[in-house]
């Protein structure tokens, strides 16, 4: 038993990794079944969340971080109030479309082709997974000194974002004021 | 299989069930959230590779992913609110305006 | 002495540059029209003037011929075609005859075309087709002839559609063109056998081969046929002559120089030259004299039911043409010149003449409503009368000289005469007196038919044309006496005479004179007296009447024959399968193919974004898959 143990403590790091690696895949699948979009919602949050996992095992914890935070945190959160804003005027759409079949012919397809793809033109790994980790410190240092440009372009990006959303917020206050309540 | 091979198995999974997930379902909602599937499935392998190199080129990309992830986000949800409130519905095949 | 015979050729040419460009600019008035006249006539006279010295020339060199040339025109492969001129006794008669009539016509031109809107036009013309004539009369080898030959035909088509804002004139124009372009396929394919043979086409060179026996290298026959073709369109005969009669729409001057003195005494002119050829052909020179006699036979009777005055010439000129042909047929190349020569003179007065009358009557071409002129354009009338009577021979006449000797050696030559032959063509001059003293009696004689309105304004015509009339009546009297088959002969030989015909000479030429004797009585027995014997007379024959009135109707044999199925086969097959179906079928089927094909291809866009992503996964695949066989 402590064999066992010790044997599954030695790898736990693996092991761990595995579980949440499958219990992502999981959850992803769950989404294509799931018919009320709230419970999708909340499958793709728990996919997150193990990939959150996933990130951390292999040592980019602010990367985890980043994860949890932006994705689950902002995102999936935005998600989730227009989900409950829409649905509450809704009353379920049909689940699936007209290509069903022709989707998972195609799924396969991607699948098979880029599995095999990746197997034979893997390059052999300088390092080890997980063998490069890195804390924040460097990451903001080098974020800042090598790629600054890329830093401002993203608050540009940022800005232009808020502007559209503004753009659309007028949009919409317009057409309320033209449309008749129905 | 080591671990890099599994990684990049289920990010391959994640993206390939996103695009699924795309082709399949109805729901505009829940077509945006395939979407941010893929983009997950897209972000592990970009992390597998980075762990790879010693720089932190990887990381910087991953992040810049976040961000665009997010200003995307931001915007789509709004356009998907006007063309539920012109549509009057949640269903992708009343969205086919553009034929022909 | 060197650039002479360029000089002939070339200042007709210069007038034509002058008036054609300067005539409109300096516009109508008086000075404009001085101008005009003087370059129009005075440079054609001064190239008659040159060539009576290039003739005192050749004689003083003891008539070796004079050779100028004048540039080299290409040099392709070894040989070498050259713009050269050549001046012998033939081309001495020639050009003396184009520079010398062409001169006279141009004068009188002026006379007759002086209200004309477009007079400086017309004389533009005039010296252009002598340009084109002198070309072809003056050049060696065969190609200067043919690019002489296809302008003189330019100059007609321009000059015969002169008045073209009448569709009918434009018309005849292009009747004449076309019909000789026919033609013209016959000379060329002759000159590309010559060269073919030979490797040069100087004319000169090419009698000198066949003196010394070519005729084994290529054969004369074919040669001369096809030659003969080309002169059969140029010079009017069967079955080419067509176009002569509706060339009749042109001016009065134009109908005299062009369709009576010059232009269609080309081919007389060709087949004279090229003796050579001919002297060792024998089947073709009696295809020649075949039908020129026929032609000749043929137009007489179609001439004698004509009621336009300038037709009735028209008809006597394709005849007299087949006088000529008859002649080149059996050997005596000099008699066809000499005819030629005294066709020149009367043909063209009476041409002329005919203008008189048609500029005294205000325009009136029909005889019907001619008549008792004599008294009112006396001189007009005399020049008529003594022209007339050349052409029937009567002696001592030019036409008697000349025609006599045609018949003579129809009769006896050796190469080709028969009396099978002189029948027909003393038939014809019988009749060819008769309709021509019929025109003389119908326009001049008798009681008038002329519209009263048209009568107050009977005149005689200006000097510039009676003077011309003069002239041309004066030459048809004595011109006979030019011996002009002599002076041809070092050149070209008269045939020789059957032996034992010999004694048939002097009744024979007794008989010519009955024959033309005979037709000037019968025209006046039946035209000078009341007009119910003429109108018996067409009664009695009417079906041969009407088939001479209308020409045989080869007119519109050729219309049936040729034209309708043409236009059949341009309408059915090029215009309506060819253009409309093939051509434009595929080009509007091709976009047809375009549109059809971007609808289809635009129904890929349903508008339903699940297939397009399904569309981005197999693209995805797609691409992976291509890049396992090329990375």
């Amino acid at each position: 038993m402590t064999a066992f143990l010790d044997g599954l403590l030695g790898h736990l790091d693996t092991l761990l990794l595995v579980v949440f690696a499958l219990s992502a895949l999981t959850a992803a699948t769950l989404m294509i079944f799931l018919r009320q979009p709230m419970r999708v919602a909340m499958a793709l949050i728990s996919t997150m969340v193990f990939l959150g996992g996933i990130y951390g095992l292999l040592g980019v914890h602010f990367i985890a971080a980043f994860q949890v935070l932006i994705y689950v945190g902002a995102v999936m959160v935005f998600m989730v109030y227009v989900i409950m804003l829409l649905e509450v005027r809704e009353h379920g759409v049909a689940r699936y479309s007209g290509l069903l079949l022709p989707g998972v012919a195609g799924f396969a397809m991607v699948l098979g082709a880029i599995l095999i793809s990746i197997w034979r033109a893997l390059p052999a790994p300088n390092k080890a997974t997980g063998g490069a980790a890195f804390g924040i410190g460097k990451f903001s240092v080098s974020f800042l000194n090598e790629y600054w440009l890329q830093f401002e372009l993203t608050s540009v990006l940022l800005v232009a974002a808020v502007v559209a959303a503004l753009a659309v917020i007028r949009v919409s206050r317009r057409t309320d004021r033209t449309r008749p309540h129905g | 299989m080591d671990r890099t091979q599994m990684l990049l198995a289920v990010a391959i999974g994640l993206f390939s069930l996103g695009l699924l997930g795309v082709i399949v379902r109805r729901n505009v909602l829940v077509m945006l959230m395939c979407m941010e599937l893929m983009l997950n499935g897209v972000n592990l392998s970009l992390v597998t590779f980075a762990q790879q190199t010693a720089t932190t080129a990887g990381a910087v990309l991953v992040f810049l992913t976040f961000v665009v992830a997010t200003a995307e986000i931001a915007l789509a949800i709004p356009i998907v609110l006007l063309l539920v409130r012109d549509k009057r519905t949640l269903d992708l095949d009343a969205y086919s305006d553009l034929k022909g | 002495m060197p650039g002479v015979l360029t000089a002939i050729v070339l200042l007709p040419l210069l007038g034509f540059l002058l008036n054609g460009v300067l005539a409109t600019q300096l516009g109508g008035n008086v000075a404009g029209k001085r101008f005009v006249t003087a370059v129009g006539c005075g440079l054609p006279l001064l190239a008659f003037a040159l060539a009576i010295k290039s003739v005192l020339d050749l004689q003083a060199g003891g008539y070796v011929p004079l050779v100028e040339t004048a540039y080299r025109w290409a040099l392709i492969g070894r040989s070498s075609f050259d713009v050269a001129f050549y001046f012998d006794r033939l081309t001495a008669i020639m050009v003396l005859v184009v520079t010398g009539v062409g001169s006279v016509i141009h004068i009188y031109s002026v006379g007759y075309m002086a209200h004309d809107k477009s007079f400086g036009r017309f004389f533009a013309y005039l010296n252009l087709f002598l340009f084109f004539m002198l070309l072809l009369v003056l050049g060696r080898s065969l190609l200067v002839l043919f690019v002489g030959w296809e302008g003189v035909g330019l100059a007609s088509y321009l000059l015969i559609g002169f008045w073209f804002d009448d569709l009918a004139n434009a018309r005849a124009g292009k009747k004449a063109f076309i019909t000789n372009r026919v033609g013209d396929a016959g000379f060329l394919l002759g000159m590309f056998v010559l060269y073919q043979a030979f490797g040069t086409l100087d004319m000169d060179r090419i009698n000198a081969a066949f003196g010394v026996g070519a005729a084994a290298v290529v054969p004369a026959t074919l040669v001369g046929v096809l030659l003969f073709i080309g002169a059969t369109g140029k010079s009017a005969q069967i079955p080419l002559h067509v176009w002569l009669p509706d060339a009749m729409a042109g001016p009065t001057p134009v109908s005299a120089l062009i369709h009576a003195a010059t232009m269609v005494t080309a081919g007389v002119y060709l087949v004279a030259r090229m003796s050579g050829v001919y002297l060792q052909a024998p089947e073709a020179s009696m295809l020649i004299a075949v039908i020129g006699v026929a032609t000749a036979f043929f137009a007489a009777t179609i001439a004698i039911t004509q009621t336009d005055i300038k037709k009735v010439l028209a008809y006597s000129t394709i005849s007299q043409l087949g006088f000529m042909f008859l002649a080149l047929g059996v050997g005596a190349y000099g008699v066809a010149i000499f005819h030629l020569v005294t066709h020149a003179f009367f043909k063209a007065c009476l041409f002329l003449g005919a203008g008189s009358v048609i500029h005294a009557l205000s325009g009136e071409q029909d005889m019907r409503k001619m008549g008792g002129l004599a008294r009112k354009i006396p001189v007009t009338f005399v020049t008529f009368a003594v022209a007339t009577a050349a052409i029937a021979g009567i002696p001592p006449l030019a036409g008697f000289f000349s025609k006599d000797e045609i018949l003579w050696y129809a009769f006896a030559s050796t190469q080709g005469g028969s009396p099978l032959l002189w029948l027909v063509a003393a038939a014809t001059a019988l009749m060819t007196a008769f309709y021509m003293f019929r025109l003389l009696w119908l326009t001049f004689l008798g009681n008038s038919r002329v519209d009263p309105e048209v009568e107050h304004h009977v005149h005689e015509s200006p000097l510039s044309m009676t003077g011309v009339l003069v002239l041309l009546a004066v030459l048809s009297a004595v011109g006979g006496f030019i011996a002009v088959p002599h002076f041809l002969a070092p050149q070209l030989p008269l045939p020789a005479v059957h032996e034992e015909l010999e004694h048939f000479e002097t009744p024979l030429l007794v008989l010519s004179v009955v024959l033309a004797l005979v037709g000037l009585a019968a025209a006046a027995f039946v035209f000078g007296g009341p007009p119910a014997r003429a109108e018996g007379l067409r009664r009695r024959f009417a079906g041969l009447h009407r088939l001479l009135t209308g020409k045989y109707f080869i007119d519109e044999l050729y219309e049936r024959l040729i034209g309708e199925p043409l236009v059949w086969v341009s309408d059915r097959v090029f215009l309506r399968l060819g253009d409309r179906r093939i051509l434009d079928g595929t080009l509007d089927g091709m976009a047809a193919l375009g549109r059809r094909g971007g609808a289809l291809l635009g129904r890929v866009q349903t508008g339903s974004l699940h297939l397009y992503a399904w569309f981005v996964a197999l693209g995805i695949v797609g691409a992976l898959l291509w890049s396992w066989h090329h990375v």
